[in-house]
């Protein structure tokens, strides 16, 4: 048993030191070692003592620390993923139950590509853009810093998808199992015949159980003085258990959040945000309008984020320009006969919203770059699964059969009435779960929403929020008996709270 | 909290109607007697009035309020209406309260208006408050509080050293330094000229006195676009000039978000001004100006005014949001970029800056007692967040331009009528005008001042403010705001009369917090 896991261990260690080397940030960090090995304190006849103490006392240890447990939670796992991906495309596919589902996502970016490319031939703009002419890149340049007062013609673009239609064709979703039960009187809405496996309340609450727990950390109950010692420790284990509790400190959060999001500024990022900077300088893409015309239609519509608008354009624009985005994200792989398409450099095509993930970091940082490597690991990380088809256990699929199951269980009464009204639940709170809340509760409570969310790495306290909202204005919802009312009810989510409602729903009986 | 005290003697005046009044839980007798209605100068002798007085007088069996409004907004009557008090018209005289515009306040108040108002009737306007409103009486107002807390040695008026720069404000006060340096024209125009050679690159904004909504204000960084008022100063006998102005300082570094100015648009109500009466009201909003600033360029006013009225007609404007940021967005900003409690901070010298203008004009206001006044306050934050008085105006818009705009002054009339009627009962010029805590919802009180935690340092006693603040409506319930008797004793006259004492708040920032 114990050489199974000893091997084990030395097989894990070759997989990360051959992953750290394939990090940008391994260069600077072999550089700083091989300082390090020049050190008198290092003597040759105690390497191994002397060379461990002056890397804790550079603080390289932590640093080493971090890079690994960011590369175990996130990318050790996908090799093993692909060669699963690849063992099933040998495998006939109607042995695996989910492989409508994968279908359908492998479809649905089909899709999605299609339709960037058919607005292409339809505007004639080549997909791969155009360099811009000289007067447009220096007038381009010269408004970087307020591209709100670039002008531009945006009356025949419009935003490829919205969530309405992403909802859709998830409601179209049908199982393949499903046709010899009677269903004829059933109206077939309802996502349990996906064979995903979500938590039930029970399991929810020993995920969250760390939310109701008010012992505080390193003995100090000042939790400005928590937060600080926290952050000179530098430990992202540590951070990410901090925002568990749901109240950060706002001065601390950017900090945190970076060191979670393993998104700190090195100076090779620096240099790769110039770089991006300049490919938008430069060459003129059609995701660029997409990019104005949705911010133009959200978040300079939005009275929380109106003010940002300016840093919103340039964020968005160089993440349509990020190649990195494509290595980094996971999708679905399954095959399916027909045309593959093209999309954007960055693979991320932006549809009718998508500025709303990135919006709430203006109340984090200040800088453009700060805030774009943020966003781009958070959305790397969390919100590509929201608007993707897959069957991740925190894709959008398991989320809304989460909430139904919830719904069922736990409000059946809200369940009965839904039913009886011929309303799909899932249609009243889709846009909350698809823009993981962004534009719908006011900042302040958003980011606490967001701070569970990566204290707890899981999108799960999405649809459980829902349904507490949901449960919350019971009493108004079962008095009208229409979609439009209901969506009334629940349009403004300014008086809602985060902490204390989610605490509340947690913690019952 | 104890609740507040009520006047025993003043029980048995109240009419009670419908039912017991709920609020007489208390007999502490430390409150001061009714004053006496209003100042000579605006009373009528009585035995005319008695006459039209008694025939007017509502039936006693009356159940509900009369009111009348001389705005139909919705924010108003909606307010009215959930409360089940039946609209009459204005001109009848019926009503029990009545939200009139300052004309028809003011000729209510007048010499020649046929009746003095009833015990139960109530109405918006304090019947002088261009003390405040008028741009060249406040600045009046404000210089003369200044000289008087001087003279009597108050602590308040404590002065930085003579070799200190001055700055907008233009004065060395450490803490009535409140609003940028402004003069009147014509009449002051030669301490204007003294003034602008002390520092001839300095830019100065200039606004009609009597106007509002942003009409007729221009910025000058020139004497020569001003040879008009040099040339009034000089001819004509300057009080009587008609079109008169006032030019301050302007705010070269405002602070910018998003590379833009803004201004800050704070509701205050007065309930009386004999004890001074006030409440803040924590919510409010930021108005943005449609174009990047740029200090510069001194002719567009799309970059340099945050009034509506004037950014509505940029093509740039936005009518879904009206460039209108909600405050709790700011507070979240501030303290999120610029760093613990800095928004506290902000918040309470706002405060201070909202006490000292009221107190600059107390002395003078006729105190009805029918009245109360809902103040808009405008506010400029400079870039080392510094707040600076711009503006009172009377009748802040209940015009609302957005849905977020609508449901903020519907819940602000709401908050208002809560605690300037008396409970369960009709309006009353001999109640006491102490709300129920509970009714203050978002209210917080500015005047009479409450006491905080002394031993603890000023940051703790302002982060649990702060905190309720922001947390807003949910945390109504739990909320109690300190109780008021006690304090008006303490509090005697007008105009800090001594026993002031400054603390610093520890933060390092140089800057004092005015506590009492």
């Amino acid at each position: 048993m114990e050489e199974l896991q000893d091997a084990s261990i030395h097989h894990m260690t070759a997989k990360v030191i051959s992953a750290i080397k394939n990090t940008k940030c391994y260069e600077p960090l072999f550089k700083e070692l091989q300082r390090l090995v020049c050190n008198p304190a290092v003597d040759t006849h105690d390497m191994r003592n002397t060379l461990e103490d002056a890397i804790k006392g550079a603080g390289l240890e932590t640093e080493i620390r971090n890079i690994v447990y960011n590369l175990v939670r996130s990318r050790l796992t996908r090799p093993d993923e692909k060669t699963q991906a690849s063992k099933q495309n040998t495998k006939p596919t109607v042995s695996d139950p989910l492989g409508y589902l994968k279908r359908a996502g492998v479809l649905w970016d089909r899709r999605v590509r299609k339709s960037l490319n058919a607005m292409c031939t339809e505007l004639k703009v080549p997909l791969h853009g155009q360099p811009r002419i000289s007067a447009d890149r220096e007038d381009f340049m010269a408004k970087w810093n307020e591209l709100s007062n670039y002008n531009m013609d945006l009356a025949n673009y419009r935003p490829v998808y919205a969530p309405k239609d992403l909802l859709e064709v998830l409601l179209s979703l049908k199982g393949p199992a499903k046709t010899t039960e009677p269903t004829d009187h059933i109206p077939l809405w309802e996502f349990s015949h996906i064979a995903l496996p979500v938590k039930n309340l029970f399991e929810l609450r020993a995920h969250y159980a760390d939310l109701l727990r008010s012992d505080s950390y390193l003995g100090v109950p000042d939790l400005t003085i928590q937060c600080q010692r926290i952050l000179e420790a530098r430990h992202a284990p540590m951070c990410q258990q901090f925002l568990k509790k749901g109240c950060t400190p706002a001065p601390y959060r950017g900090a945190l959040w970076a060191s979670v999001l393993d998104s700190k500024l090195h100076d090779y990022d620096i240099e790769y945000w110039q770089k991006l900077r300049n490919s938008v300088w430069t060459t003129d893409h059609i995701v660029d309008k997409l990019v104005f015309k949705d911010i133009q239609l959200t978040a300079s519509n939005d009275d929380q984020y109106f003010v940002f608008e300016d840093v919103l354009y340039q964020v968005l624009l160089c993440f349509s320009r990020d190649t990195d985005i494509g290595g980094c994200v996971e999708y679905e792989a399954f095959p399916v006969k027909g045309k593959t398409y093209e999309g954007p450099p960055s693979g991320v095509v932006p549809f009718h919203g998508i500025c709303m993930f990135a919006a709430p970091f203006c109340y984090l940082y200040d800088s453009p770059v700060n805030l774009y490597y943020t966003f781009r690991a958070f959305y790397i990380r969390y919100c590509h699964r929201l608007t993707t088809i897959n069957t991740h256990p925190q894709g959008i699929v398991s989320l809304c059969l989460l909430f139904e199951k919830l719904l069922q269980t736990y409000e059946p009464q809200l369940w009965s009435h839904f039913r009886e009204l011929q309303i799909q639940p899932l249609r009243v709170v889709f846009k909350w779960l698809m823009r993981a809340f962004s534009g719908h509760l006011p900042p302040d409570q958003l980011l606490i929403l967001w701070d569970l969310i990566l204290g707890f790495d899981s999108l799960e306290i999405l649809p459980l929020f829902a349904i507490i909202i949901l449960s919350f204005r019971k009493e108004s919802i079962m008095q009208v008996a229409s979609l439009d009312s209901i969506e009334a009810i629940l349009a403004d989510l300014s008086s809602i709270k985060v902490l204390p409602l989610v605490q509340l729903a947690l913690s019952r009986d | 909290m104890k609740p507040p005290p009520k006047s025993s003697a003043l029980k048995n005046l109240r009419p009670k109607l419908g039912g017991s009044c709920t609020s007489c839980d208390d007999d502490s007798p430390e409150v001061p007697p009714p004053l006496p209605a209003s100042p000579p100068s605006l009373t009528l002798p009585p035995p005319l009035v008695n006459f039209i007085r008694s025939r007017l007088k509502p039936p006693k069996s009356q159940k509900c309020i009369f009111y009348s409004t001389d705005w139909e907004k919705s924010a108003l009557l909606t307010n009215f209406q959930k409360r089940g008090w039946l609209q009459v018209p204005s001109f009848g005289g019926e009503w029990n309260f009545y939200w009139a515009c300052t004309q028809n306040c003011r000729y209510i108040f007048g010499i020649d208006h046929p009746y003095r108002m009833r015990s139960d009737q109530m109405i918006n306007h304090f019947p002088n408050s261009v003390e405040l409103s008028r741009k060249d009486l406040l600045i009046k107002n404000i210089k003369r509080y200044r000289k008087d807390l001087e003279r009597r040695g108050d602590p308040l008026a404590q002065t930085l050293s003579p070799d200190t720069k001055l700055g907008i404000g233009g004065t060395r006060y450490k803490h009535l330094d409140i609003i940028p340096l402004t003069f009147v024209l014509p009449a002051d125009y030669q301490l204007f000229v003294e003034a602008f050679h002390q520092n001839p690159v300095s830019t100065w904004i200039v606004k009609p006195c009597s106007k509002s909504q942003g009409v007729g204000i221009y910025l000058v960084n020139k004497l020569s676009k001003l040879k008009k008022y040099a040339y009034d100063a000089r001819t004509f006998y300057p009080a009587m000039n008609r079109d008169t102005c006032v030019i301050s300082k302007y705010i070269e570094n405002p602070l910018l978000i998003g590379g833009k100015k803004f201004d800050l648009r704070l509701f205050v109500l007065v309930t009386t001004f004999n004890p001074l009466k006030a409440y803040l009201y924590n919510e409010g909003f930021c108005r943005f100006c449609t174009e990047k600033y740029d200090q510069a360029e001194i002719d567009n006013v799309f970059m340099h005014l945050t009034n509506v009225s004037i950014q509505k007609t940029n093509e740039e404007y936005n009518s879904i949001h009206g460039g209108k940021w909600p405050l709790q967005n700011l507070w979240l900003y501030l303290d999120s970029l610029r760093g613990e409690g800095v928004s506290d901070i902000l918040w309470r010298r706002i405060s201070d800056t909202i006490r000292h203008s009221l107190d600059a004009v107390a002395p003078v206001m006729a105190n009805d007692r029918h009245c109360f006044e809902v103040y808009g306050y405008d506010i400029i934050i400079d870039n080392s967040l510094k707040p600076w008085l711009i503006e009172i105006n009377t009748s802040p818009s209940m015009h609302s331009t957005t849905t977020n705009d609508r449901s903020l002054k519907s819940r602000l009339i709401d908050n208002v009528l809560d605690v300037v009627v008396p409970p369960n009962s009709l309006p009353d010029e001999h109640w006491d005008k102490i709300p129920k805590p509970e009714l203050l919802k978002n209210f917080t009180v500015l005047m009479p001042i409450p006491h905080q935690k002394h031993s603890s340092t000023g940051a703790g006693g302002a982060t649990r403010s702060g905190g309720s603040r922001r947390k807003g409506r949910s945390s109504k319930k739990k909320k109690s705001p300190p109780a008021e008797g006690a304090e008006m004793n303490a509090r005697k006259g007008k105009g800090g009369g001594g026993g002031g004492t400054s603390t610093s708040t520890g933060t390092g920032t140089g800057k004092e917090k005015l506590r009492r």
